[in-house]
């Protein structure tokens, strides 16, 4: 089943499903971590298992995510995410 | 010799000839030199050691401005466009006993007065008596000005004599200006750089064309082609925007020009290459000083030079050292002290005057601005100057400004903000902007929060005014 989330970057009240929001947030980790692509991307890979996942990259993907989805993380939020799938969590409480 | 020695030796040598047009008047060097004449022996009745001055550009500027040094008094140069905090500062700070103004700026400086020093019109000047004649010693200070601006504490720098003579020479002689040269002046004469071109003029015994500001390009460029004009001195600010004029011919407007002098606020590469290729027999060049250090390099951009973000090399007679990434300078241009500030005169130790701008010298001494010390901003330790990101998001089509400054952060002590100016109905968005700081930049180097602005505050100059930025 295809759940819709209110995507207000791209037009007010627009909808959004889920996969356009993963698909999104695939393109941020294409886009912060330049070894990544489609091929070697794993939901569930973790902070500590990147060759590269420092405090500034964990800071460029909250900006880049904030970008895109014209939402705001809390501090507490941005230091929890340890993966891409804990930023699409973390993104869809904000659009809901 | 000095300014007024030489103003009197060209007023004997060729009294006829024209030495400054401004609009619709013209002054020849005799007559120049007689108003200057007439201003010091009024202001020689006066009891006073530092007087203000606020006016616009004019001919009555520089005969006001020439009059009271002549008379041996120091001139405190006040912008204009000054707000009342910083009028009132500088008063303060200045010990100004008397304040002389043009007749437009009367009503502001009234208002903003708020002790009894007595504030008196130029024109009003001719009612006073005269006095006998005064002269002044080298050593003498001519003028003040305070670098404000830029910062917000404002510093008065005392300028000599000597140290005018000294700067004087070595323009003239660096640059070679000629007794024939036409020069277009749009300059504010408040500023060093503008009352540096005023110097060389009347010094060599040239002709200057002075206009009331650089803001009608169109203006501008007809008065080079009216006048034949040979050379030009305007901000980089003033060059940029004549290359967007597209209803002039340049290279048959500058046909004529041999020198262009601009400064060492950022001259884009790009600029420096396009008048390269307009000036047919002429060239561009710049200078890098401070108010209190004026005039500390010199650059003349070759046709065939490979160094067209460089600076150029220590005027001559002038020292430059890099101590930690920063730019120290040591001459006869450079002030000894600063006007009753002795916070400010930590920044000068045994003659070398720390000048807060961050660079470097290539192997053949050439320099290279990197930015302000100040202005660095420190990402969790990893420090980054402005300008390395600046540069590159002006590469992004529709960025017509932008400005990249520290701003507060609980985990990394600072991260950057970008203000931005696009061009009107731009789609460009922070994403776009983010991913090409992220293919083009350092990981620590990225923006953390982009705003759109309508225009991001700089000086009459052109500098930003870093303070502002939020």
């Amino acid at each position: 089943m295809i759940r819709f989330i209110y995507y207000p970057l791209i037009q007010a009240h627009y909808l959004y499903n889920e996969k356009e929001v993963k698909d999104e947030i695939k393109n941020i980790f294409y886009d912060v971590f330049q070894n990544i692509n489609e091929n070697n991307f794993v939901w569930d890979k973790q902070q500590k298992d990147y060759e590269n996942w420092d405090s500034f990259t964990q800071l460029n993907l909250i900006t880049l995510s904030e970008a895109k989805f014209n939402i705001s993380l809390t501090l507490d939020e941005s230091i929890e995410i340890k993966s891409a799938n804990e930023l699409f969590e973390c993104i869809k409480v904000h659009l809901i | 010799m000095n300014i007024i020695n030489n103003l009197e030796n060209n007023s004997k040598e060729f009294p006829n000839k024209i030495a400054i047009i401004f609009e619709d008047q013209k002054i020849s060097y005799k007559e120049l030199y007689d108003e200057v004449k007439k201003k010091s022996l009024k202001i020689n009745n006066f009891d006073k050691e530092v007087i203000s001055l606020v006016s616009e550009n004019s001919i009555s500027f520089i005969t006001m401005y020439l009059g009271i040094i002549k008379s041996g008094r120091t001139v405190h140069i006040i912008p204009p466009e000054i707000s009342e905090t910083n009028f009132n500062n500088q008063i303060k700070s200045a010990k100004s006993q008397t304040i002389i103004c043009s007749e437009n700026v009367f009503d502001k400086i009234l208002k903003f007065t708020k002790n009894n020093i007595p504030i008196l019109k130029i024109s009003e000047l001719e009612k006073q008596l005269e006095s006998k004649e005064n002269n002044f010693k080298e050593n003498q200070i001519a003028h003040l000005i305070f670098t404000s601006g830029t910062t917000s504490t404002p510093k008065g720098a005392g300028i000599t004599h000597n140290m005018l003579n000294f700067t004087t020479k070595n323009i003239i002689d660096v640059l070679g200006y000629l007794i024939s040269d036409i020069d277009i002046l749009p300059l504010p004469l408040y500023h060093s750089f503008g009352l540096g071109c005023i110097y060389t003029s009347l010094t060599i015994g040239s002709t200057i064309i002075l206009h009331k500001d650089a803001s009608n390009i169109e203006n501008l460029l007809n008065s080079i082609k009216k006048y034949h004009a040979t050379t030009f001195s305007a901000i980089p600010a003033t060059l940029i925007k004549i290359l967007k004029f597209e209803n002039f011919d340049l290279t048959n407007c500058f046909s004529n020009i041999r020198l262009i002098i601009t400064n060492s606020t950022a001259i884009p590469k790009t600029t420096v290459q396009k008048y390269k290729e307009i000036l047919k027999k002429g060239n561009l060049a710049t200078y890098y000083g401070l108010t209190e250090a004026s005039r500390s390099t010199f650059m003349i951009f070759e046709k065939n030079s490979s160094r067209d973000e460089s600076v150029g090399k220590s005027a001559p007679g002038v020292s430059i050292k890099i101590d930690n990434e920063e730019i120290w300078i040591k001459g006869k241009n450079v002030i000894s002290k600063y006007w009753n500030n002795t916070i400010a005169d930590e920044s000068i130790k045994n003659g070398w005057l720390k000048t807060g701008d961050v660079g470097f010298l290539d192997d053949e001494n050439y320099l290279f601005l990197k930015g302000r010390k100040d202005d660095i901003i420190n990402i969790g330790g990893e420090k980054v100057l402005p300008i390395e990101i600046e540069e590159v998001v002006k590469q992004i089509p529709d960025v017509i400004d932008a400005v990249a400054f520290g701003i507060k952060n609980e985990i990394f002590g600072q991260v950057i903000k970008l203000n931005i100016v696009k061009s009107n109905e731009s789609n460009l968005d922070k994403v776009k902007i983010l991913i090409h700081c992220m293919k083009n930049l350092e990981k620590f180097k990225i923006p953390n929060k982009i705003d759109f602005v309508e225009e991001i505050p700089k000086t009459s100059y052109g500098k930003v005014k870093r303070f502002m930025l939020k």
